[in-house]
């Protein structure tokens, strides 16, 4: 019998204003798998990932986390409130912009959503986030606010936020997109770190390079279909499609 | 006997009028601050049921004097068949109105605050009321402490308007101390000090916030 | 409410008007006239009028108006009500506008100065011609918001029986018995003036923003 899959995705189609933007998308992550979606900017990589954890709507379609559905109950009803914060507490988000909230320290940053989402004790939480923020590398600026943090800082303590709450699935919205070049590196060894470790992730990313090197599987869209989806070795070095031979010599341009 | 003697012998009256003062003003304080924050509560969401009547209710209160206002509820009402102290008609005249311009403050912050981390907490599970406070509203209070202190000063001055619908407070002692002694002078000259006294008190306050702010990197509204 | 009510209403709005009026007249030059010392840092009147600032926005305007009224006969001087009502609330509004005007001093470039009399300005033409012209329009807006501020503060001369907009509806209803629609008509007179001071603001600020390219 087959694994559940982390992350099930069948015939998931969304448009904005009656322009479709993502297509009849069917994806399946396994468990422990670490899939990369690329694609030019406006293809629908962001809008796929944010529907995965119901931050937007599908049209059609439906999304399963380890078997469960999302935004839409047994019943066939749309999803409470609340069971719906039950899912996505499910998936860890990292987004390009890092989003810490600049009130609460880097040690809070983290505790904030086990404490008052997961109902966790104090200490269970800070323990927790301290072992956390020891792996991204962070420990020692616990007590730190996040306007004092660089970028790569910052998106590693974001990075630390989302697995406190223990996820099943890590969804990256471009993480290292607004990085200054020197600091896209620290980052990257975090997400590498995880992924040896074995957690399923998604991620959207333009740094091919490092997309060959993680993934287990390479996902192109184009303009909201996907028109690729292969072992990464296959994928860069045996592109079926024109597309993303063009879009490949753009990208990462005589190695 | 010379005038500040007499103001010492009845010391009381003032300490009974500045305990009402400060009643009403801590009470509808934080009454007020708590409507605001709801009223700013209930517009969160892409499309709030509630906009529009809010938006009629904030604007209209602050095109109004407070005076009026507690006019209407003292005076006006009955004739509506709704009768109260004038305590009460005092207390509910300062968090309606004062709730307003709270709400008012905090919603001008919000319509600037970045979505990003709003779906930070969504995306981690909070529900709106929770992110609401824990995430939204302090940062709302850092970032317009200053607002939020001037109409805390503002407030606590609208509460010597309630002396003209007759409620005992700070003001009302001063006046009734001034005709029965025919010593004006003085007894204002204390009371003003009172209204000083918290005010600055209430900067401070704001100050000390602004300290907790600074440390996160916000700067002043 | 018959003819008679809105003719005492009117009345009474004209009243709250013109003590406004002239209140905020003075209030905003002499707020300019205090920025003006303040900015010249001279020792002690700098610290007094500091004190007056801070007193007099601590102090709420019923309180001040009661002070005034009651305490000038003690001092010889028999003040006629709708003179008291005006001195307190310019002592009021007067404080504001000193800082708005203040902070609009602070904010200006200093390197206008430098231009200004390089090319052989006086210092007095400077100030007159340069410098008060762009710091009237950047103060505009914060004087035209204080205004409104003034005016609802101003019911605050009722205390000492002056018919003005609100105390008028106690005359109207000590008549009809009923206080509810003069009350609400004087709220609707209330809010037309201060939206017409809104939208002056609205006017200022686009002025000042076009300033400030
Ligand atoms: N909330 C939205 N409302 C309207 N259009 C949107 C919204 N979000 C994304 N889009 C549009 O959908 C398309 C895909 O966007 P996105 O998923 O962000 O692309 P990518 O992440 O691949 O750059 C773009 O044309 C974008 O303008
Ligand atoms: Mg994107």
């Amino acid at each position: 019998m087959p694994e559940t899959a982390a992350v099930s995705i069948r015939n998931l189609s969304k448009s904005f204003d009656g322009t479709e933007v993502l297509r009849d998308v069917s994806l399946e992550v396994q468990p422990g798998e670490v899939v990369s979606i690329l694609g030019s900017s406006g293809s629908g990589k962001s809008t796929l990932l944010r529907c995965i954890n119901w931050l937007e709507q599908p049209d059609r379609g439906d999304i399963r986390i380890a078997g469960d559905r999302i935004g839409v109950s047994d019943t066939g009803k749309p999803m409470s409130r609340r069971e719906l914060a039950g899912m996505r507490a499910r998936l860890g988000m990292v987004f390009q912009g890092f989003n810490l909230w600049p009130h609460l320290s880097v040690l809070r940053n983290v505790t904030e959503a086990p404490i008052h989402v997961q109902g966790l004790s104090k200490a269970e939480a800070d323990e927790r986030a301290m072992a956390l923020l020891e792996k991204v590398g962070m420990a020692d600026k616990r007590e730190q606010y996040p306007y004092t943090l660089s970028g790569g800082q910052k998106q590693r303590v974001a990075i630390a936020r989302a697995l406190a709450m223990q996820p099943k699935v890590m969804l990256f919205d471009e993480p290292t997109s607004a990085l200054d070049p020197e600091l896209v590196g620290e980052v990257l060894g975090v997400i590498k770190d995880l992924s040896k470790e074995g957690y399923t992730m998604v991620l959207v990313t333009h740094e091919m390079e490092f997309a060959r090197a993680v993934s287990d599987q390479v996902v192109f869209l184009d303009k909201g279909i996907i028109i690729e989806k292969s072992h990464p070795s296959e994928f860069f070095e045996n592109p079926k499609t024109d597309r993303v031979r063009r879009f490949l010599e753009l990208e990462a341009p005589a190695v | 006997m010379s005038n500040w003697d007499i103001l010492w012998s009845s010391y009381d009256v003032f300490l009974s009028g500045f305990y009402n003062t400060l009643k009403l003003f801590g009470l509808s304080a934080v009454l007020a601050f708590l409507m605001g924050s709801a009223m700013v509560f209930l517009l969160e969401g892409s499309r709030p049921r509630l906009k529009v009547p809010l938006r009629i209710f904030i604007d209209g209160m602050r095109m109004l004097p407070f005076l009026i206002l507690a006019y209407l509820l003292y005076y006006g009402l009955p004739s509506a068949g709704i009768r109260m102290s004038a305590w009460t008609a005092g207390i509910i005249a300062l968090v309606i109105y004062h709730g307003a311009y709270f709400a008012e403050i905090l919603r001008g912050c919000r319509s600037t605050f970045a979505q990003g981390q709003v779906e930070a907490a969504i995306a981690q599970g909070f529900s709106q009321p929770k992110m609401f406070m824990r995430i939204i509203l302090p940062q709302l209070i850092l970032k317009t402490r200053g607002l939020l202190g001037n109409q805390l000063i503002i407030l606590l001055k609208d509460t010597a308007f309630l002396v003209i619908i007759t409620v005992r407070e700070l003001t009302a002692a001063a006046s009734s101390l001034s005709s029965t002694y025919f010593i004006p002078m003085e007894a204002f000259i204390v009371v003003i000090g009172f209204y000083w006294l918290i005010s600055i008190g209430l900067e401070l306050f704001i100050k000390m916030i602004g300290r907790f702010g600074a440390k996160r990197g916000f700067e002043n509204a | 409410m018959d003819s008679s009510a809105w003719g005492l209403l009117i009345q009474g709005a004209w009243t709250t008007l013109w003590i406004s009026g002239i209140s905020i007249a003075i209030g905003v030059v002499m707020g300019l006239l205090i920025a003006l010392l303040r900015v010249a840092k001279i020792p002690v009147l700098h610290q007094l009028l500091g004190v007056y600032i801070s007193l007099a926005r601590a102090t709420p305007l019923v309180t001040l108006v009661l002070f005034i009224f009651l305490t000038a006969p003690t001092m010889g001087v028999n003040l006629n009500r709708n003179v008291a009502g005006i001195i307190a609330l310019t002592l009021n509004t007067t404080a504001f506008n000193a800082e708005i005007w203040r902070s609009a001093f602070n904010n200006f470039s200093k390197e206008q100065r430098e231009a200004a009399l390089a090319i052989g300005m006086t210092p007095w033409v400077y100030f007159r011609r340069i410098m008060l012209p762009q710091i009237t329009i950047t103060s505009l807006p914060g004087l035209v918001n204080e205004m409104s501020f003034l005016i609802k503060g101003s019911p605050a001369i009722a205390v000492i029986g002056v018919v003005d907009l609100t105390r008028v509806t106690n005359r109207i209803s000590a008549v009809t018995y009923d206080p509810l629609p003069p009350i609400l008509a004087a709220a609707v007179l209330y809010m037309l003036i201060i939206s017409l001071l809104v939208w002056l603001q609205r006017l200022a600020e686009r002025k000042a923003s076009r300033l400030a390219v």
